[in-house]
């Protein structure tokens, strides 16, 4: 046994055993002590960088570390093995993510008019926004020496009396308060109640007094694999109260969901990727939103989750690993066994939570619930929906057929893998042209005050922007020079939005080669299976009707820009709409709208799917795909580069 | 029912691209048919054999060894090299500049290239050390070394297309070896990327890659096989630079190439095997679309040219 101490750089300390040979990162997981570690401690990332401060580690050196860090002490912990009683600083790199976990209120106009939209054209597709959840007046006898009836069969009987249901259920946190309420409202209350189906039974969530003021909360959540949004609702009239985004917690046991699910099968780990989501992530949004709205947390009686497979998997606690093995099966498509109490989800214990059916190990409930609100499934017309996410799925077709595949995006439209990558929040840039002579970039900015970074609409526009004015060439490598092009040692060259004066951060504002790269694979694998789907089905881009684009890109997303890159086909721009964040409003659609919630099982269960990695053609579509804007010019006539 | 021929007819060609200067001057491409596909068509060019001689010497293989015999010096190296039987030109390799290896200075190799370009008559190509860093330093140096004689300088990659491509293509007007790994997109790409630079169509030459046959050589032969047919069933432009297929610096380092006989006495004689390897890799080549094959051994040279003109 060997004491291993994690020092913070705020001088906090955590203090574990280990056993001689075990992994530094292992020791430090089971400490709980985040360290961030994207790759999942293959050492190919280099960010679980921690320092010495005392004792020996047994560690390899690798090219992550040069020889003036290694002498001073820095170690990757994922390669550094305990061997003795060891001191190591954590620095705040290695928690970086932490900055990226900061619970922000994404509530702008814009996004919530894009909520609007999307509830109203689900309703013009014929769905009633009608759910079961009601508020009911009851009104008892009171008990006398005469009337003995106890308080639980006084309340059952005049629910049955009121709503002609045969049967009614009080759980236990009602039976534990209702003496008190019952007593202090003399018999007259307010029951939080909801019906079945049929009409016959009835379940009471909550009973509050005759005048007080009650809301029957529900809580919509989208698990995307590296931003964790949530709408907080109102039941009875569907208003949006608040809504609150943030990182998911678990992205320091890796980036992607392979090595999630990888990191899910070392022991404890099921416990630990699921505390990450829900203690760390999905509690803390529930908290923020409640305070900001002055709902109480046990109002909240409904709740519905929109994630991919994986999410759903590792959210509910249910082993993930059989969905990276061939034949990739996961444990459900739906569920509708989870309860809020069971996964320790801080709202009242009662609430039910209902999944938005998966459809494949690789095409999960956040498609489905997309799919919902895109409404293609009620349109004689071909559409094409394209999620941009960690993964980015697609789903095309009409009334008849639907198909969906999926592609392995990366985090780059979410900002992930980018220097200065983030989310659409206060300080991201969100738009920006460049002036083809001077290469001074004019920007538009996320609440109006100095960029921090850039979001995936920024980067779109600015990728864009640095093609067509000739600044990169079609592989991302800049070609001219200039006072904001920087190159560093290697010759690797960068673009400068914003020099460190005149950003909100106390470093540039820039995008490099590597980011370019990263987002130029990312656009290349959405379009390539896109062109790979429509293949498939011996369907050519002019077929396509409409575009509904989805994910947490920005609502700036510019198309023009989005097809001058390559990443969408070459059609007219009316014919892209943007639609925000499909999951959550498939989730939020769902949770208020029975229909609704059975339409997206019916969409499920009609939809196609195609494994990308079976067509032979694929990887072929890819690497053309990996060049602004593709390979062959000759699909995006109306691009032009702008030469000297 | 008589045969009824149907000859493949395409209306786009592979660009020619020239190289050497004089009456020994050869030119890559200008065919309208698949490889070797005469029956369809004209090739108009013979594809043409290259032969390999290297800064680092003559190589341990008792052939090349018996071949280049009482050569003391490179210049004496390249004029026997320039004389096979078969040789259309001579490729010198660089292989000395590798950092990683014997490390020889920019300013030694191109006295080499200087003193082999005045021994030869016969076009030549160069080709650099591998390494990246090193080829962007060194390449443009031979270029400009090699002034007049219209030499082709291999290669520039996505790393160093803009040393090399601009050196070699615009400053002193030599033809450019652009390489790929294997790929027709990646290939592709780079051809769109150099030429943007300002270098002409006509000065591109493509070595799009190859692996020793039966090393996944099945890419070898889609990549090529589907170049070919872009370029000219698409007119792709961008894919119709003809391909010179350096092949002997793949297949003399396999194992088939280098077990000696005490170790797999079932195999044969090892010399044999490594001219199996070279002739079977650069026929196959050949067959699949390259315009050109560097080879090094002198009966590898001999049977190739041999197996061009029978086919032609």
């Amino acid at each position: 046994m060997v004491k291993v101490t994690f020092r913070f750089e705020n001088g906090e300390a955590v203090e574990a055993f280990a056993t001689s040979g075990e992994d530094l990162l292992e020791v430090a997981r089971m400490a709980n002590v985040a360290i961030d570690a994207p790759c999942s401690g293959n050492g190919s990332c280099g960010k679980c960088r921690v320092k010495l401060l005392g004792g020996n580690l047994e560690s390899v050196q690798t090219r992550h570390i040069s020889d003036e860090e290694y002498a001073e002490g820095w170690r990757l912990a994922c390669c550094s093995k305990v061997t003795e009683d060891v001191e190591v600083e954590v620095p705040d790199i290695a928690s970086a993510y932490r900055s990226r976990m900061k619970v922000a209120d994404l509530s702008s106009p814009e996004e919530i008019a894009i909520f609007e939209h999307t509830k109203q054209d689900v309703e013009e597709a014929g769905i009633r926004l009608e759910n079961d959840m009601d508020i009911l007046n009851v009104v008892m006898d009171e008990p006398t020496l005469d009337d003995t009836m106890p308080d639980n069969e006084r309340l059952m009987r005049a629910i049955k009396k009121l709503t002609g249901c045969r049967q009614a259920h009080l759980p236990y946190t009602v039976l534990r308060r209702m003496a008190a309420v019952l007593r202090e409202s003399k018999f007259d209350v307010q029951c939080v109640i909801r019906r079945s189906k049929d009409g016959e039974r009835i379940f009471v969530y909550d009973i509050y007094p005759k005048d007080a003021q009650v809301v029957a909360g529900g809580l919509a959540v989208d698990i995307g694999t590296t931003t964790v949004s949530a709408l907080l609702i109102d039941m009875l009239t569907g208003k949006v109260l608040g809504k609150a985004s943030s990182g998911n917690g678990q992205i320091r046991y890796g980036a992607d969901v392979i090595n999630r699910i990888i990191e899910s099968t070392k022991p404890g780990g099921a416990k630990r990727l699921q505390d990450a989501v829900i203690k760390e992530t999905i509690n803390p949004l529930i908290a923020q939103m409640c305070r900001a709205t002055g709902v109480k947390q046990e109002h909240i009686y409904r709740m519905c989750v929109a994630g991919n497979t994986t999410m759903n998997h590792l959210f509910a606690g249910v082993d993930a690993d059989p969905i990276r093995m061939e034949p990739y099966i996961p444990t459900f498509f739906k569920t509708n066994s989870l309860y809020a109490s069971d996964l320790g989800i801080d709202i009242n214990p009662d609430a039910h939570i209902i999944v938005a059916p998966n459809i494949g190990s690789y095409v999960g409930g956040d498609i489905t619930a997309g799919t919902l609100v895109s409404t293609i499934w009620n349109r004689p017309e071909f559409s094409l929906f394209v999620d941009l996410g960690t993964n980015g799925e697609l789903v095309f077709g009409n009334s008849d057929f639907m198909m969906s595949c999926a592609c392995s995006a990366g985090p780059a439209f979410e900002g992930g893998d980018i220097s200065c990558g983030m989310r659409a929040t206060d300080g991201a840039i969100e738009a920006c042209t460049i002036d083809r002579d001077t290469m001074e970039p004019t920007f538009q900015v996320v609440g109006g005050q100095k960029p921090i970074g850039l979001c995936g609409s920024g980067i779109i526009d600015v990728i864009s922007e640095l093609f067509t004015t000739g600044i990169i060439n079609p592989k991302g490598k800049f070609v001219r020079e200039g006072e904001r092009i920087h190159r560093d040692k290697y010759g690797m060259g960068s673009y400068v939005l914003a020099f460190a004066g005149d950003a909100g951060a106390d470093r540039d504002v820039e995008i490099t080669e590597v980011d370019i790269d990263n987002f130029i694979r990312a656009k290349g694998a959405i379009f390539s299976a896109i062109r790979t789907m429509l293949a498939s089905l011996d369907f050519d881009v002019s077929m396509i009707e409409n575009v509904y684009v989805a994910g947490g890109i920005g609502s700036g997303i510019n198309m023009r820009n989005a097809v001058n890159i390559g990443m969408f086909p070459d059609i007219p721009q009316e014919k892209f709409h943007y639609i925000g964040n499909s999951s959550l409003a498939g989730a939020y659609t769902m949770l208020l709208s029975n229909e609704a919630e059975k339409k997206t099982y019916e969409v499920a269960s009609n939809m196609t799917y195609l494994e990308l990695s079976a067509v032979p053609g694929y990887m072929d579509e890819f690497v053309a795909a990996c060049f602004i804007p593709h390979t062959d010019t000759t699909l995006f006539p109306s691009v032009n580069q702008d030469q000297e | 029912m008589p045969f009824n021929r149907k000859p493949q007819k395409f209306n786009a060609s592979i660009k020619e691209v020239t190289i050497g200067c004089g009456e020994k001057a050869v030119t890559l491409g200008g065919e309208s048919v698949f490889p070797f596909y005469t029956f369809d068509g004209d090739m108009k060019n013979a594809p043409k054999v290259g032969v390999e001689i290297s800064d680092m010497g003559i190589p341990e293989v008792a052939g090349i060894k018996a071949y280049y015999e009482g050569c003391t010096t490179m210049a004496e190296i390249a004029k026997k090299a320039a004389a096979m039987e078969g040789a259309d030109f001579v490729c010198l390799r660089l292989e000395g500049g590798d950092p990683n290896g014997a490390n020889k200075s920019t300013d030694e190799l191109v006295a080499i290239v200087k003193e082999v370009a005045d021994a030869i008559d016969v076009p030549l190509a160069v080709e650099g050390s591998k390494n990246v860093e090193k080829d962007a330093e060194l390449l443009p140096k031979v270029a400009e070394a090699l002034q007049g004689k219209n030499a082709l300088i291999l290669s520039a990659r996505e790393e160093d297309y803009k040393a090399v491509g601009a050196a070699a293509g615009l400053a002193y007007d030599q033809k450019v070896g652009a390489e790929s790994a294997v790929d027709i997109n990646l290939a592709k790409q780079l051809n769109v990327v150099v030429t943007q630079l300002g270098v002409k169509p006509e000065s591109i030459v493509m070595n799009v890659g190859t692996a020793a046959a039966g090393y996944g050589y099945e890419y070898v032969v889609s990549t090529m096989d589907r170049i070919k047919a872009a370029a000219l069933s698409q007119g792709d432009a961008m894919l119709q630079m003809p391909i010179v297929t350096p092949v002997s610096s793949e297949t003399w380092n396999v194992k088939e190439a280098m077990a000696s006989e005490a170790d797999m006495p079932e195999w044969g004689p090892v010399e044999e095997r490594g001219i199996s390897m070279e002739i079977m890799t650069a026929a196959a080549d050949l067959a699949s679309g390259s315009d050109a094959v560097i080879v090094m051994h002198p009966q590898t040279v001999a049977t190739i040219s041999k197996m061009i003109k029978d086919l032609m």
